[in-house]
């Protein structure tokens, strides 16, 4: 690894030894993190369009309250505290009266208010301003100033999930700083570019594109963070972001394909950092013809025919193949990490006798070039898979040999992550390599999998509809016991299951790399990095990059 | 006046394919975003118009100065464009400036030394590098010089954290240190094709009568060859510069991606993925410029370095 002699090295540790105040964390602080992004982070609140753009949000704002490890999203015992100190429901469960915690101060050093709660929801709430958050908050009807420290947040409707929707999709944003903005003018304004925030860590420097630099707000109410500064530096390149890993430039990567993982084990500086996630793969079948989504696809449309397909696949087979001994198999349509999930169901046996045999039964009869044919319709059709997923475009490969070989030909089509998208939005495709990644709450397999996610605003691709599962999956997300809530939401995947809308793949494998002297902690799988501001580099495994005094980047 | 229809018809034609690549800056939002609010969005920005009025929306305001707005970047394009563009033009010019350098001195010695063990060993390493895809070479030598062999920073224009605290020349040696690879990647693809054009017009230009006059004098061989016959052979050399720019404009698209080099080459890859038109558009106008240019100032070298057509 490069080192720099630094003349300033011995100040530098000498300040950064001295950076301590009142409101200093337990434990050891300090220490310098370069992220290397796989995207680049332009947005902020209420602008949150990819990954990255979350990543900085939940790093420099806070929420009224957020999840605890356990995810739980009913009722709001997962939950702790952020800028609110407290909560009191109304009798009726139609409000909730948020407390805030009178410490709280936004970066620039003004006090938090009820004021800023209630901006914040009525920008977020606004679709034109927040396309990606105001449809999932549409329970919430209003917010109301009861003092300045206290805001009422009202409800359309109780329901199980009512303090999730409450607290989670919101991030916290000062009215003092945005609220003279219109809000017309609020995605081009230069305020977005300053963000004010009021998390453990503020900002330091913006260089679009570049980095982004954020210091740990010493004075933080809810004390500062650990480390000194994280720097994040998008590196749109793989095999790019992978190298400057290994060559101690960037100390987190958090894509690290299985490939890469024999490197890590020989590596003195790298270490390989599994973490939850919410993300699944299956082969998505549509189940109406692209041609003319009114009528039944062609070959999918047929349920024992999907059946077929389904057990032509050796899951197993195909997920050493792409992942080794680190791949994590899919037990359904849904991530094993979100609180329903069952692992328990029964899944399509892979059994390519039979697979044949129910395909005859079909009248789909092997052809001169044994592709199957039935009423002068060969057994083919179009599988399409994102260039941008390695694993998808692997997958995709083994799928076209598995299928093969019980007679049905696939013809792959890599397209562009933006075209991916649009196909999928319009569902002209017969077959697509689908990644889903869900919300910590199960609401969010009503817009996937339901029928009401079919069409408009829906994200239900495959187009599958069953009102058993539509039923199954209301009282699940009806419930507001969660054993119960599981209970429904287990019949509901089994009988999607056993309708084969899809082929059942892998859950994403989210393993990361990370410098051997990072002490790691609380990674959740909405998001590895909710708890950065906790994690430590010990004094004594501190390289010259962790000595830069804490106050030095910010400008 | 050329370079300017030039310059139009380019950009009309990217307009026209960039608007007719599936997706728009607003298709590939999360899920949660309903057609009603995507079709909201498109409104504002005007991409629900009709194509040709939106071209000549687009067109009527470069022409006033004004490239339009990054969707992706939340700025306007004029200031993504006054981040990006010092440092491809600082890669490309001294990648040109090397390139140029190392060729001419490499082909006209390799002609000097015609079918020596020089000659045959420089040719073969050339034509090697000449044969190679420029992202290959640019990851075979990020890894290379990185990792295995790690000399060199594997990517961006400065250290980002440590930069700030080194002193004068430190600074200047971490920006030099920073740019060894992306400018090596560029010279190695471009030297190779210049060394090749060198070698064979000091081929063509050593056995006229002018540079035996000058051996029969007794002038030095050095001299011969610097003074006399390199001079000559110069000329098709440096026509060169206009058709080799626009093939560095497209080698610094991979070479910045690679090496995570914050110009032109990585802002127009990044906008053509998030389909943020004017981005891309702006992209293609400042290659386009570029090219011309570099087209120009081969003109101009050329009557430099050609007596005849500076009477």
């Amino acid at each position: 690894m490069r080192t720099f002699r630094v003349s300033l090295l011995g100040v530098a540790l000498v300040a950064a030894c001295t950076t301590t105040d009142k409101t200093t964390s337990s434990g050891e602080t300090g220490g310098t993190m370069v992220v290397a992004m796989p995207e680049p982070s332009n947005g902020l609140p209420p602008f949150i369009e990819t990954g990255a753009d979350r990543m900085v949000v939940d790093l420099l704002y806070d929420r009224l309250a957020d999840m605890d490890t356990t995810l739980q999203t009913i009722g709001d015992k997962g939950f702790h505290g952020e800028l609110a100190r407290s909560w009191d429901w109304a009798p009726d469960s139609m409000s909730i009266a948020f407390h805030l915690d009178p410490r709280a101060r936004w970066h620039d050093g003004q006090p938090v208010t009820a004021k800023d709660v209630k901006f914040s929801y009525d920008v977020f709430k606004d679709a034109t301003v927040a396309p990606n958050v105001a449809p999932l908050i549409t329970n919430l009807d209003s917010v109301t100033v009861r003092d300045s420290m206290t805001a009422v947040i009202w409800f359309h409707r109780r329901s199980p999930e009512q303090f999730y929707d409450g607290v989670y999709q919101v991030w916290i944003m000062p009215e003092h700083q945005l609220g003279a903005i219109p809000r017309a003018q609020l995605r081009t304004s230069e305020a977005v570019k300053h963000p004010i925030g009021s998390d453990r860590f503020k900002l330091a420097r913006w260089e679009t594109g570049q980095r982004i630099e954020l210091i740990a707000d010493t004075a933080n109410y809810r004390g500062r963070a650990k480390l000194d500064r994280v720097i994040m530096r998008p590196i749109t390149d793989f095999d790019a972001g992978v190298t400057q890993l290994f060559t101690g430039d960037a100390d987190f990567f958090e894509l690290l394909l299985p490939q890469y993982l024999p490197r890590v084990d020989s590596s003195k500086t790298v270490k390989a950092v599994p973490y939850p996630g919410f993300g699944y793969t299956f082969m998505g079948m549509n189940l109406n013809d692209p041609k003319s989504l009114k009528r039944p696809h062609p070959i999918f449309g047929d349920h024992a025919t999907r059946l077929a397909l389904s057990m032509a696949v050796d899951r197993k087979a195909m997920l050493q193949n792409v992942y080794g001994t680190n791949g994590k198999i899919s037990y359904g349509p849904f991530p094993k990490s979100v609180v329903v999930a069952d692992t328990a169901l029964q899944l399509p046996p892979y059994d390519q006798a039979r697979a044949k045999a129910l395909l005859d039964s079909q009248g789909w009869k092997p052809g001169a070039d044994g592709i199957r044919v039935k009423g002068g319709r060969r057994l083919e059709f179009g599988l399409v898979v994102p260039t941008s997923s390695r694993s998808r475009m692997t997958y995709a490969v083994l799928l076209q040999e598995a299928f093969k070989n019980v007679g049905a030909k696939v013809n792959i089509e890599q397209l562009d992550l933006n075209t991916f998208g649009q196909r999928q939005e319009t569902r002209q495709f017969d077959a697509a390599m689908i990644s889903y990644n869900t919300d910590p709450s199960p609401s969010g397999f009503k817009q996937t999998w339901s029928s009401s996610g079919i069409g408009k605003g829906g994200s239900n691709r495959v187009g599958y509809s069953n009102p058993k599962f539509d039923a199954m999956l209301d009282s699940s997300l009806a419930s507001y016991d969660a054993a119960k809530a599981k209970q429904y939401a287990s019949r509901a995947f089994q009988i999607e299951i056993d309708d084969a809308p899809g082929i059942w793949l892998y859950d994403v494998l989210n393993i990361a790399g990370a410098h051997k002297r990072l002490h790691i902690t609380g990674l959740r799988a909405d998001g590895w990095w909710n708890n950065l501001a906790d994690w430590t580099i010990p004094a004594n495994e501190r390289i010259d990059r962790d000595r830069i005094p804490l106050n030095a980047g910010a400008r | 006046m050329q370079s300017l229809i030039v310059l139009v018809l380019v950009t009309t034609i990217s307009f026209i394919i960039i608007r007719s690549a599936p997706g728009d800056p607003f298709s590939y939002e999360s899920p949660n975003v309903s057609p009603a609010v995507r079709q909201q969005l498109r409104h504002q920005y005007g991409y629900d118009r009709p194509l040709l009025e939106q071209y000549v929306r687009y067109m009527s305001s470069v022409a006033r100065g004004d490239l339009g707005y990054s969707i992706a970047r939340h700025e306007p394009v004029t200031q993504s464009l006054a981040a990006a563009l010092p440092n491809t033009l600082l890669l490309m010019g001294v990648a040109l400036a090397l390139s140029f350098v190392v060729g001419i001195g490499l082909g006209a010695t390799q002609a000097a030394w015609k079918d020596s063990w020089f000659d045959r060993a420089t040719s073969t390493v050339l034509l090697f590098f000449y044969s190679l895809p420029d992202f290959w070479l640019a990851l075979a030598i990020l890894l290379g010089l990185t990792y295995w062999l790690p000399l060199f920073p594997p990517g961006g224009t400065i250290d980002l954290v440590m930069h700030d605290y080194l002193p004068f020349w430190g600074r200047v040696g971490d920006r030099l240190k920073h740019l060894v690879l992306p400018v090596m990647t560029l010279v190695l693809l471009i030297a190779a094709a210049i060394a090749r054009y060198q070698r064979a017009a000091m081929l063509e230009v050593l056995p006229l009568d002018f540079v035996r006059t000058a051996r029969a004098k007794g002038l030095p061989e050095r001299r011969v060859l610097a003074r006399h016959a390199l001079r000559n052979a110069l000329l098709p050399v440096v026509t060169l510069l206009g058709l080799v720019l626009p093939s560095m404009v497209g080698g610094t698209v991979f070479v910045e991606k690679i090496f995570t080099w914050p110009g032109m080459g990585l802002l127009t890859v990044n906008a053509i993925d998030a389909r943020d038109y004017d981005l891309v558009l702006a992209g293609v106008i400042v290659g386009g410029v570029m090219v011309a240019i570099g087209n120009f100032l081969s003109d101009l070298l050329y009557a430099v370095v050609d007596p005849r057509l500076r009477d």
